[in-house]
């Protein structure tokens, strides 16, 4: 599904030019769930962020199904980006002025959705995510768990094809993590592509394969058996 | 979408509360001055403007060498008539303040400026007595009052017929005809309170009697230009034929004003009303300015945290413009609240406008065209205030956004700087144009002005005295009454009326100066001090006949050494001086005294009419009840009533538009340091705010309170020192500009800069100081535990 090839991303500030991505080879196959790995500023979030339509790369392509998605305009990008993808952070990014019930609804409204369905949307994944109870709550009155299944729900809620999660579980104790990993798996049974960045080779150990970075490269990759022969 | 931009922006708002208030509050404050300054200015504008013909009504006048007029002769408007077919109309009209008592058994009225118009002129004019207003006849004259009048002179008349009233005094037992009532426009240039009302004006007077005012009204699409000149043309064809070579009128041309400049900016007056709505509408922009300020800065300063919201929505697929709309529709729902409040507020000061500056505006009735007007300031203001902060904040990288520490750009950084400069530079100006308004007011009460005002009474007369004989048994019953120190007539009393003016020479040196007619105690009366020489004095014969006194200034121009003795030639006669008295500002401290010459007798002059009394200030309220009940018995030929007025409150009234203008601008420096003050402490408080974690950290290693403080307040005082430095030249300029008006004035007086520096520096440290209060006090424990 997606195909990235020699994807260059430089950084300039007035001192230094960093290098985050360098020459970066990529395939993802729908219904597939990536891990990527690697020490600390050697461009994960970068790649993330580059397949998210965030940030835009000095060279290299990216295709997504068959369309080329380096060339497209603002308008486009957010287009494409809304009607395909969905985001989850490590800080959660949850809208502090919005009820869980608004921040859920959200994307829905930018994707034009009409209120009816969005209702009934939101209310199945509340449902699905285990807030019921919390759907009128502001997120400072949550947890970080709770807080972190609200910012997946947001993700899931538009039903894209390809979600992000930017060490997802970063911010959460163990017990919170899990719950959020396996709301990840859930999702990936479904059918959902997802890319994660993660510190933990625990949470790796959920994905279909996992890569490492290093200084903007893959220097490595693994399949991950036990969850491939699950799958089989 | 929308539901949930409000709700987001709604809850923000709540949340800073404090900061909306300050927001809204500023913001609604700053727009109910502008406020007021539109309605003023719609109204200083719009005199006449409900005439239909407003744009098509000119009144003629006349340009002499130094000198322009509207005084024109009488048959000039039939002969405009006459020769221009574009001219559709012409009226005549003559006005003049004359104090003249219409009595009848019910009440008395004292009518103050008649004007007498031709038919043509009341139609032009749009004049129209309450119950129609037929051709007068023939020769006849009809006379209309303000219906106030006529309800306190026939209270209990029910039907439109005319009536009989008394004139001047009951024992003069004359009476005329009051055909009806009128209604007066208060917002209009002719201005009445008895109107006469002919069929023509000035028959039978020529060329040489400028003693009407001439109105034309024109065809659309005039070329009013051309016109002129045709009209100047006929003006001397008719002058050469008329009053021969007279070398007089040669160098006089007509010009043409247009109605609707009459108000403002009359080319025969003063444009005193312009410059005051002009000073005063840049007044109410610079502070609606400053108040919009507050609104960016506030804005850019509440980026952090809204910066996660932005990149959220950015990350949803939310477009650039979505945003940018948003931000804006946030700030136009404040501006709103602002514009509600602002007319509650307008609603409350403009009793004190109004008689501030003499006006009776209402925000409502009077100016209809607020209602679409408010919409559109609405408009301005919000993209004033919310154009900036809605491209920074929606501009926003979400990528660099949603990392979690983001910092607000150092791009506003100076943006942000510059407008807290601006607000406190235009602060300053006011301050200190507050402060030397003050010290020349100061200095024009203190400062001696040569003569006395304080318990002298200005009598009311329609009795003529020119000669000094006549007005002395006049003198002798009033001087019997207790408590009257001394008596005097005269023909212009020092309420800074113009004198008139005539040639006189003294040995072969002839000069255009001031004259004064006045009677013995004129002097004394006023106290004014003698140089050398002697006053009036009924011991010496001549003086009624041919004795002169000039004030230094006269000695001065003719350049007398010793003046005594000397003859002084003026208006057919000669006079000798017998004393110079000192300069005294009968003209208050814009105009230098004029040079004068005083005399008892001057046929060149106008009657004498006007009668002042010294009185002793214990006796005050009995001699004006035995001057009141004694009148009649007086001045039989004034009559019944006896009116008069404080010479100092009419004096005062000199200084009336200086202290308009000290009032103005003691509002503007209290609004602008209110509203600049108002805007630093919100955004004292978001910058305190945002260094919490810094202050902490600082803390924590060491720093003291009073380092943190220091370092909290240095990069504010840095800007209000800025703010003085450029204010400074431009408030001297502007002041030294204002002070050169007067002929009497203080020397530019520095402690003014000083003053405002201090108070603006002194405001800032303690507006900035009790944001950082808060975050020097807060426990670095607490504030370093968010993360
Ligand atoms: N906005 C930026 N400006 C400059 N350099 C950046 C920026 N974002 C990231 N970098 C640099 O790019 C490199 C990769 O960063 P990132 O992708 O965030 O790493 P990580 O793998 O830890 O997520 C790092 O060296 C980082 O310092
Ligand atoms: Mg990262």
């Amino acid at each position: 599904m997606i195909k990235i090839e020699n994807l260059e991303k430089v950084y300039k500030t007035e001192e230094v030019e960093t290098t985050a991505l360098n020459g970066i080879n990529l395939h993802v196959k729908a219904g597939e769930f990536v891990s990527i790995m690697g020490p600390s500023g050697c461009g994960k979030s970068t790649l993330l962020n580059v397949m998210g339509l965030l940030d835009k790369p000095e060279g290299g392509s990216y295709k997504f199904i068959d369309t080329e998605l380096l060339t497209l305009n603002d308008r486009e990008r957010s287009n494409f980006r809304k009607r395909n993808m969905g985001f989850v952070f490590q800080n959660f990014n949850l809208i502090d002025e919005l009820t869980v019930f608004e921040n859920i609804e959200l994307p829905l409204i930018y994707n034009k959705v009409p209120a009816t369905e969005r209702k009934k949307l939101v209310n199945e994944i509340i449902e699905r995510m285990n807030i019921v109870n919390r759907s009128g709550h502001f997120p400072q009155q949550l947890s970080g768990g709770q807080q972190q299944r609200v910012a997946v729900a947001r993700a899931l809620v538009t039903k894209p094809k390809l979600v992000l999660a930017d060490e997802p579980t970063g911010n959460l104790d163990s017990s919170h993590g899990n719950e959020v990993m396996e709301l990840l798996c859930e999702l990936n049974e479904t059918g959902t592509t997802i890319v994660m960045v993660t510190h933990s080779s625990h949470d790796a150990s959920f994905s279909n394969r996992i890569i490492n970075l290093k200084d903007g490269h893959v220097i490595s990759e693994k399949i991950n058996k036990s969850r491939n022969e699950e799958l089989i | 979408m929308f539901k949930l931009n409000l709700k987001i922006a709604l809850r923000n708002l709540w949340r800073n509360r404090g900061i909306t208030f300050i927001n809204i509050g500023g913001l609604s404050i700053a727009l109910a001055a502008f406020i007021l300054v539109m309605i003023y200015a719609a109204y200083e504008t719009g005199f006449d403007k409900s005439n239909p013909n407003y744009d098509r009504i000119y009144q003629v006048g006349r340009s002499m060498q130094d000198l322009k007029t509207n005084y024109t002769p009488p048959p000039l408007a039939q002969a405009i008539k006459d020769n221009f077919p574009e001219v559709e109309a012409v009226g005549k009209m003559k006005s003049g303040a004359f104090e003249l008592p219409l009595f009848t058994n019910e009440g008395t009225v004292f009518t103050q400026n008649f004007l007498m118009a031709d038919y043509s002129a009341t139609q032009m004019f749009k004049i129209k007595p309450d119950y129609g207003l037929e051709k007068p006849k023939g020769e006849s004259v009809s006379l209309f009052l303000p219906r106030a009048y006529m309800q306190t002179l026939f209270p209990h008349k029910k039907d439109n017929k005319p009536e009989l009233v008394g004139l001047a005094s009951k024992s003069a037992g004359q009476s005329g005809e009051v055909i009806g009532s009128v209604f007066v426009d208060p917002h209009s240039n002719i201005s009445f309170d008895a109107l006469y009302i002919s069929n023509d004006l000035g028959k039978g007077e020529d060329y040489g009697f400028n003693n009407y005012q001439t109105y034309i009204q024109v065809k659309k699409g005039t070329d009013i230009y051309n016109l002129e000149q045709k009209i100047n043309k006929l003006y001397q064809t008719e002058l050469a034929k008329n009053s021969g070579n007279d070398d007089r009128f040669k160098s006089t041309t007509i010009f043409l004003d247009p109605l609707k400049n009459l108000h403002l900016k009359p080319k025969t007056g003063s444009d005193a009303n312009y410059k005051v709505l002009i000073s005063v509408s840049v007044l109410g922009f610079l502070i609606l300015i400053i108040a919009c300020i507050n609104f960016t800065n506030l804005s850019i300063a509440q980026a952090a945290k809204r910066a996660k919201e932005v990149g959220v929505k950015k990350v949803m697929g939310a477009y650039r413009v979505q945003l940018a709309i948003q931000f804006l529709t946030e700030i136009l729902i404040q501006c709103i609240a602002a514009t509600v409040l602002s007319l509650i507020f307008a609603e409350l000061v403009l009793p004190g406008f109004n008689s501030l500056f003499l006006v009776n505006l209402t925000i409502w009735q009077s100016n209809s065209s607020l209602i679409w007007q408010l919409p559109l300031i609405l408009f301005f203001i919000t993209l004033i205030a919310g154009i900036y902060p809605a491209m920074v904040l929606s501009g926003f990288k979400p990528a660099a956004v949603l990392k979690g520490n983001f910092q607000t750009s150092k791009q506003s950084y100076w943006l942000r700087n510059s407008l807290l400069v601006i607000q406190f530079s235009i602060a300053v100006i006011f301050i200190t144009g507050l402060l030397i308004i003050n010290s020349q007011l100061k200095y024009m009460r203190t400062q001696d002005v040569g003569f006395k005002a304080d318990q002298v009474i200005y009598v009311k007369n329609i009795a003529l005295f020119s000669d000094p004989a006549i007005f002395e048994p006049i003198r002798e019953k009033i001087m019997k009454i207790s408590g009257v120190k001394s008596v005097t007539v005269t023909n212009s009393i020092p309420d800074g009326s113009k004198l008139g003016t005539n040639t006189y020479a003294v040995d072969a040196k002839k000069e255009l100066i001031s004259f004064l007619d006045v009677d013995f105690d004129y002097f004394e009366t006023l106290n004014i001090k003698l140089k050398e020489g002697r006053p009036f004095s009924k011991e010496f014969k001549t003086d009624a006949v041919n004795s002169a006194i000039l004030n230094e200034s006269a000695t001065a121009k003719y350049g007398l050494t010793n003046p005594l003795g000397k003859t002084i030639r003026g208006c057919d006669m000669d006079y000798k001086i017998v004393g110079i008295i000192k300069d005294f500002k009968a003209q208050g401290f814009e105009k230098a005294v004029e040079p004068t010459i005083y005399t008892l007798k001057n046929p060149c002059g106008n009657p004498k009419t006007m009668i002042m009394i010294k009185i002793e200030e214990s006796k005050m309220s009995e001699t004006l009840a035995s001057l009141k009940n004694q009148w009649l018995n007086i001045n039989p030929k004034d009559g019944d009533n006896f009116r008069y007025q404080f010479l100092d409150q009419l004096y005062g009234k000199l200084f009336q538009k200086q202290e308009q203008l000290q009032s103005v601008f003691f509002a503007a420096a209290i609004l602008t340091i209110f509203i600049a003050i108002l805007g630093l402490f919100a955004f004292a408080k978001y910058i305190t705010n945002g260094r919490i974690k810094e202050i902490a950290v600082r803390k924590i290693l060491g720093a003291s309170d009073l380092q943190i403080m220091k370092l909290i307040n240095t990069s504010f005082f840095t800007m209000v020192i800025l703010a003085n430095l450029i204010s400074w030249p431009v408030a001297y300029i502007l002041t030294k500009k204002w002070l050169g008006t007067f002929a009497y004035r203080i020397e530019m007086p520095v402690l003014p800069f000083i003053i405002s520096a201090l108070i603006t520096i002194l405001l800032t440290i303690i507006t900035v100081s009790l944001q950082a209060t808060k975050a020097v006090k807060a426990k670095p424990v607490d504030a370093l535990k968010y993360e």
